[in-house]
Formats: structure tokens, sequence, C-alpha cells
């Protein structure tokens, strides 16, 4: 019997020792990535783009639009490039997943495990970049969002040089909200819920003040982005209130708050989303319904190509993912201008980008935080079924 | 007061307790016989609320439906009550009889097994997004209202069909034959067996008629609240479980005034309490703690006693 405990302890500690070590070398490679920034990579013909988005997963309706825009990034530069070609590095973020942002980390880690690996697209939601920071910093990798709009991403100095994104911050989008309930709808009576994630923290806490800044009556709620099950949420909201504002990320929550306040009698309470509401779920809660989405230029040829090839449909909220792609491919061309290039290469193009036309309606160039250098904000209120620019 | 939050909150409540009330039944009833907590119980009613958009959907779809909204709602109910309840019989056979006499670890290990598996199955049959039963749609946006009460379609529709099966199964248990014998083998399995009763029959009999109610259930959470998804069941089933324990686990009376309690809980808890919509979870389960530490077999259970 003595024995017997006495193996078991051995045993015991050397499986211990086994994970400790493991785990160790499992952070080691985490931190510094396989593919570091200094690693001379030979870029040959085909060169690799990462793409983190919400590929499945409750926010898969608009991840899927920055796969499809992403994707005919890649094929239009195919398609007019002989010499040189781009592939995509896909993977599945599943934002608003019930195991958070696991399965972010895990892709991130994937991207930045291979060493083909030269830039990043996405990911989508600001949660992701946050959490995704450590690993693809450590991977060397610079990652242009083409949706993560929290404010904080490229003001607290963590991501400076790494991170950049093609749209506007949330300080852009909380100014154009507040300046059009306030001044266009001339509401006075406003609640907010936000659905506790640092995209809508964020932008929940800008709007308030500025509403209540302007004089605006606002009562400010919180809710799990993983419930369903809103009616005694909407029990608390008062009658007489004019504009609930959801700072959310997911259009099927977005679609189920809206239809539950339907049923419980409050249906001529105007419903207002942000960008990750910006999806004809949403919209099709009723003519009542207002979104605030980022710019583009529905005149542009790339748009219009766009459209030729995919039934007409624009699936505006990927486009930014275009740019995106556009501003990586860009930076990883000039890199490899020698036919060899670096991660901290491509990082260092992608700062010094300059796209004078994009499909933004707004030249590219970005600040030293990586903010785009100008950019707003625009209005949309559902129509039939889909959102129309108001503002 | 404020009565018209209050009232709101409680039709709030009680139209998600009727939804707990179901699933409660289901572990009550179950665990009656086998004594054994069926923890895939709210996989099978994810399972429900999925062959119900399945069966919507195969009739045309919410917005223009093949037949009148009615018969496109009955169907999807019998779909999820017979899908249903023919996947609780598959379980117990394959995943629980083989484990009736082993150590009661055994079998419950194996149910968190098949809840794991359902879960996972249905990402990977139906995908990880969001489906929306769009019952506005289906059934149209008339609200009644009472004073300051006020009632939709899907609520009274949930509540009033919650009942009816409540009544049914009440109706079996205590009226039947085959009812007679559930309540002898959740007595005595040994004695009924001894008796003549077919235990296996009975026991594939309760697993049909439990799961058939979380079918049922996962229907009308699809009505009320709109969505349906993978891992809907993991909460849901938590708080049916935790119904059926606040009842008294074993009580079929117990697991429909535990479901009330339970919904009503966090309608209250989300209307009054400090951050009450994101803690709710937090505020169940510590009702759940408060009551098993004041009566420790449930409201209506009985306490075992043990001859020594």
């Amino acid at each position: 019997m003595k024995k017997l405990i006495a193996l078991a302890l051995v045993a015991s500690a050397l499986v211990a020792t086994a994970l400790t070590v493991g785990t160790t070398r499992g952070q080691s490679a985490v931190r510094a990535g396989n593919g570091s920034a200094t690693t001379l990579i030979s870029c040959g013909k085909t060169r690799t783009i990462g793409l983190l988005a919400p590929i499945t997963g409750p926010a898969a309706s608009i991840g899927i639009l920055q796969v499809k825009w992403a994707d005919f990034y890649v094929r239009t530069y195919n398609a007019s490039h002989k010499k040189t070609k781009f592939k995509l590095m896909k993977a599945d973020t599943q934002l608003g997943g019930a195991n958070g942002n696991a399965e972010a980390l895990k892709s991130a880690q994937a991207i930045s495990g291979s060493s083909k690996v030269l830039g990043v697209v996405g990911p989508a939601g600001s949660n992701e970049v946050k959490g995704t920071t450590a690993v693809l910093k450590g991977g060397g990798l610079a990652w242009v969002s083409g949706s993560a709009t929290n404010t904080t991403l490229t003001t607290d100095g963590t991501r400076t040089g790494y991170f950049f994104r093609t749209v506007p911050p949330d300080s852009a989008q909380s100014k154009n909200v507040s300046h059009y309930i306030i001044s266009t709808l001339k509401l006075k009576r406003v609640y907010i819920i936000d659905d506790q994630e640092a995209y809508s923290t964020g932008l929940a806490d800008e709007v308030e003040q500025q509403l209540k800044a302007a004089g605006v009556t606002t009562t400010r709620d919180g809710v799990s982005q993983q419930q369903s099950d809103f009616s005694s949420l909407i029990a608390k909201i008062p009658r007489d209130t004019q504009l609930v504002y959801l700072p959310w990320q997911l259009p099927p929550k977005g679609q189920a708050f809206g239809q539950q306040m339907k049923t419980a009698g409050r249906a001529s309470i105007k419903l207002m989303g942000s960008d990750g509401l910006f999806d004809p779920a949403f919209a099709s809660v009723g003519s009542n319904v207002y979104d605030s989405f980022f710019p583009v230029q529905p005149a542009d040829s790339a748009i219009k190509a766009y459209k030729k090839t995919h039934g007409g449909q624009g699936d505006y909220f990927g486009a930014p993912s275009y740019v995106a792609a556009q501003v990586v491919g860009g930076a990883i061309d000039r890199s490899c201008k020698n036919g060899k290039a670096t991660r901290a290469e491509v990082r260092g193009q992608i700062r010094k980008t300059n796209l004078k036309k994009t499909l933004l309606g707004l030249p590219v160039r970005f600040t030293a935080g990586g903010d785009l250098r100008s950019g707003s904000f625009g209005i949309y209120q559902s129509k039939n079924g889909d959102f129309a620019r108001v503002g | 007061m404020n009565w018209s939050l209050f009232f709101d909150l409680t039709v709030s409540g009680l139209t998600l307790g009727s939804v707990y009330a179901l699933i409660a039944l289901g572990y009550s009833m179950v665990y009656g016989i086998l004594k054994l907590l069926n923890f895939a119980h709210g996989d099978v009613y994810m399972i429900g609320a999925f062959i119900g958009w399945y069966a919507l959907h195969a009739l045309g779809g919410p917005v223009s439906p093949s037949v009148s909204a009615w018969i496109a709602v009955a169907a999807m109910f019998v779909a999820a009550l017979i899908g249903c309840g023919l996947l609780g019989v598959v379980i117990e056979r394959f995943a629980y009889r083989p484990l009736r006499n082993a150590p009661r670890i055994a079998p419950l290990i194996s149910a968190l097994g098949v809840s794991f598996f359902l879960q996972n199955s249905a990402l990977l049959l139906f995908g990880a997004a969001f489906r929306n039963y769009q019952s506005y749609d289906l059934i149209g946006s008339r609200t009644f209202s009472f004073g300051n009460l006020y009632f939709g379609t899907p609520q009274i529709l949930t509540v009033s069909g919650a009942l009816v099966l409540m009544v049914v199964l009440t109706v079996i248990v205590a009226r039947t034959t085959v009812g007679k014998a559930m309540r002898a083998t959740s007595y005595d399995r040994e004695a009924a067996a001894m008796m003549g009763i077919d235990v296996d029959r009975v026991i594939s009999v309760t697993f049909f008629l439990g799961s058939a109610l979380a079918g049922a259930a996962g229907v009308m959470f699809g009505l009320v609240f709109g969505q349906v998804y993978h891992y809907m069941g993991f909460i849901a089933g938590l708080k049916g479980f935790t119904a059926a324990v606040i009842g008294g686990i074993g009580s079929i009376p117990g697991a429909m005034l535990g479901g009330l309690i339970v919904g009503l809980g966090e309608s209250y808890s989300t209307g009054y309490l400090p951050q009450g919509s994101t803690f709710q979870n937090l505020y169940v389960f510590a009702l759940l703690i408060a009551v098993i530490l004041v009566r420790p077999s449930g409201l209506l259970g009985k306490a075992a006693i043990k001859k020594v």
C-alpha cells in the first residue's frame, strides 16, 4: 500500500512537471510567436494575408460580409497582377459565441504561428482586438480591422504601431449619434442599454455623456451578450421613453430585442443601433429603427464591381475590410520589392499608407495611433427592410 | 409603487416560468424513477427548438406559410413533441440503460457526455448562426391590455400551452395505467418488476414524456423570445434543474411551482435589484442556495427516510 502511494506521488510530480514545462514553453511561444517580427521571409509569387473574422457564430451574418469583401480584394488583385498573387489564411473568431474570446485567441495563435503570414486583416470586434493583442503583437504582426471602433484601441498606447483601422473610432460615432438625436430627432428621453462588451460600454459611455451635457434625460442599463430573453429588461423601460439606444455587436440580438419590444406594447419607441447592428435583420424590425454606420461611397467603381458579382448586393458592412486588405496588400507589395520581407517592414509600410482614393469616399492615411486621419459616421433609417441614409 | 412595472415583470416571469416548469418536469420525472439527474435534458429542449424552426420552414416559413399560421404553430409543436420524445427514448436506451446497475456517478457522467454530444451535433448539423422564429410575422403582433397589464399573443400561447401540457401530464400520471406503473416504479423499482410491470417500458415512456415536454418548451421559447441557437440549452437546462430542486426533485407539482418561482425570481431581480439584468443568473442561483439551506428537500419534496 505504501509503495502504491509512493508511486502515485512520483507519477503526479512527473505529470505536474511536464505540464509546467509544456505550459511555460507554450506561453513563450505565444509571447514570441513562431513567425517573429524580424524573421526574413521569402515573399515568393504568392503572399499570404491573415484574415480574422466571425465566419460562424452569432455575428456570422456581418462577419461573412467581411470575408466576402476581403476575398473580392484578393480576386481583383490576382486578376490584375501576373507576377504576384495574394491568398487569404482565414481563421474563425466566432465573435459573440459561448466561449468568449477563446476562439479569437486560438485563431490569432494559428495565424501568428504561420511563418507565411505577413499582415492581418481583422479581427472584427473591439473586445477581440484587445484579447488578441498579446499574440499578434508578440508575433510582430500588424493587423488592420475593418470594424473595431472602440476609441481606446488606438489611444491606450498598448498597440501603437501594430493596430490600424479603416473605420473611424467611436469618438466620431458617438458625436454623430448624439448630434442626430439632439438636433434632428429632437428627443428628450433616451434609454441606453449596453451589452457589457468593450465596444458597447465604451460607445454607450460616450453617447450618455454627450446626451446628458445637452440636457437629454438618459437612463443606462446593461445586459449580457448571451441573453435572449429581454422581456424583463423591456418592462423597466418607461413607456414615455422616446428612443432606446443599443450599441451592440450581434444583429440577431438586436432583432430579438426589437420584436420583444413590439410584443410588450412598446412598438412606438424608436430604436437606434450602432454599426454592429447594421444588418437587414435589425432593419426588418420596423421603420422606427435607426442605425449609425461608417462611410462608404456607393458610386465607387470597386463597389459597383462588387455588386455586379454579388447579385446586386452591396454588403456594405464588409466594405472597410476590403480597404483593410488593400492596406495590408499594398504594404506587403512594397516590402517585398527585393523578394524578401519581415513582419516589421510590413508594419512600417502600413504606417506609411497613403491611398488617395478608396471606396470609403475618403483617402486613407493613418495617425500615429492607427486611426484614419478623417471620417465620420452616417445615420441610417430602416426603409422596406433595409437601411437608407438619412443623416 | 410602480404597478405597471410590477405587472409587466409578472407577465414576463410567468411566461419564462412556464418554459422552465416544462423543463423541470422532465428532470423531476426522470429523477423520480431512476434517481438520475439527466443533464442532457436542456439540450433536448434545444433540439426541440430547432425541430420547431425546421418544421416552420418546411411549411413555407413565418412570412408566408403554406398553411394557416395556427396550423403551422400546431405542426411545430407536434413535430417537437414527437421528435424530442423519440430522442429521449433513444438517449435512455443507449446512454443510460446499460449503466442502470453501475455506480451512480457513471450515468451522471454519461448524461454530461450526451449533453456535449447533442450540443456539438447541433453545431455541426445546424451551424453556429442564430435562427429566428419571427413569430411576430407568423402569429401577428396583437397585444392585449387590461389596464396596466399587457400580454402579447406568444406569451398567452406559452402560458396557456404550458398549463395544458401540465394538466395532461398530471392526468396521465394520476389516472392512467401507465401513470400508475410510473408511480409504482418510482416508489420501488424492484417491487414493481416483481408485480409484473415492464420496468424498461415504463422508463422509456417516462423519458418520452419528459423529453416531449422539453421539446414543447423549446418551441415556446422560440415563439416568445425569437431566437434558437446551439448552446441555448445549457443555461436553460441549469435553470430547469434549479426549478426542479427548488420545487422538490421528484415531485411533479414541485417542478411546476419551482419553474414559476425561478421565472418570477429572474424577472423581479431584473426589474428591482441592482444591475439585475446583468446578474440575473447570480440572483437565481442564490435563490437556489437559500431554499436548499432552509429546506433541503425542496418546497414540495419529501425528506427521504432511510432504513438504518
